[in-house]
């Protein structure tokens, strides 16, 4: 019952069925922009969208994060828009 | 022509290795294509030097600047270009800022206005003895 994480080893393949996710056993996640009341993500907020992206740069999906649907959205936008503008990495690995 | 305008925000990185006069020049640039265009200029923000992400153009720092704008219609296609005959701008973006972002803006500006007030009220109730400063935060981020 209790999984360790939605992201197993078994990553490829085909798409886990719905029961698979984690079932409230685990510690509720809460939105973090809906309890804040955020009425709007800015993109020029960096140090804030790297808590949503992974090392990797890349966007971290809102079943870990919690994040609502709704802020997911103006969160990947921003997120888009910071690494446009530099801001974040559009892929950090490796190098260094 | 008067025309309805919108409030925009444009962030662009010129060049750092340039002097400071010569930034202060590119963004003398931006603000009179916008003035020139019919829009006025409502704030400017220089963030200064910052070290980009990752490259662009060989370059890994960049001088950022954000000037939010009120503006008609086609001021941002007048920027677009600017932006792109410019050799020193490495990086631009231009936005019209969403219902939701004016309304983060106005909440901001209140909580801002009350702190203010707030604070010269305190000031005023006691109006001796010097203490350290005392640093609000200006409610959330945005």
């Amino acid at each position: 019952m209790m999984r360790s994480g939605s992201r197993g080893p078994a990553g490829r393949g085909p798409r886990r069925p719905r029961r698979d996710r984690d079932q409230g056993l685990r510690k509720k996640r809460t939105c973090r922009f809906t309890e804040a009341g955020t009425i709007y993500i800015d993109y020029k907020d960096e140090k804030m969208l790297q808590r949503f992206v992974t090392e990797q740069g890349k966007v971290i999906p809102r079943r870990i994060t919690g994040t609502s649907a709704r802020y997911q959205r103006q969160l990947v936008l921003a997120i888009k828009r910071a690494r446009h503008l530099a801001l974040l990495p559009f892929v950090s690995d490796t190098i260094r | 022509m008067d025309k309805a305008t919108h409030l925009y925000e444009t962030t662009f990185i010129v060049n750092a290795s340039l002097d400071d006069g010569q930034i202060d020049g590119v963004i003398g640039r931006v603000q009179e294509t916008i003035t020139k265009n019919g829009g006025t200029v409502t704030m400017l923000n220089k963030w200064g030097r910052k070290r980009l992400a990752y490259s662009i153009r060989k370059k890994t720092n960049g001088f950022y600047v954000t000037v939010e704008f009120d503006a008609p219609g086609n001021v941002p296609a007048a920027l677009e270009r600017v932006f792109h005959l410019d050799e020193l701008i490495l990086r631009h973006l231009v936005i019209k800022l969403s219902k939701n972002a004016l309304k983060a803006r106005a909440k901001a500006q209140a909580a801002a206005a009350a702190a203010a007030v707030e604070a010269q009220q305190v000031e005023a109730a006691k109006p001796v003895t010097p203490r350290e400063p005392l640093f609000k935060e200006s409610d959330d981020k945005n």
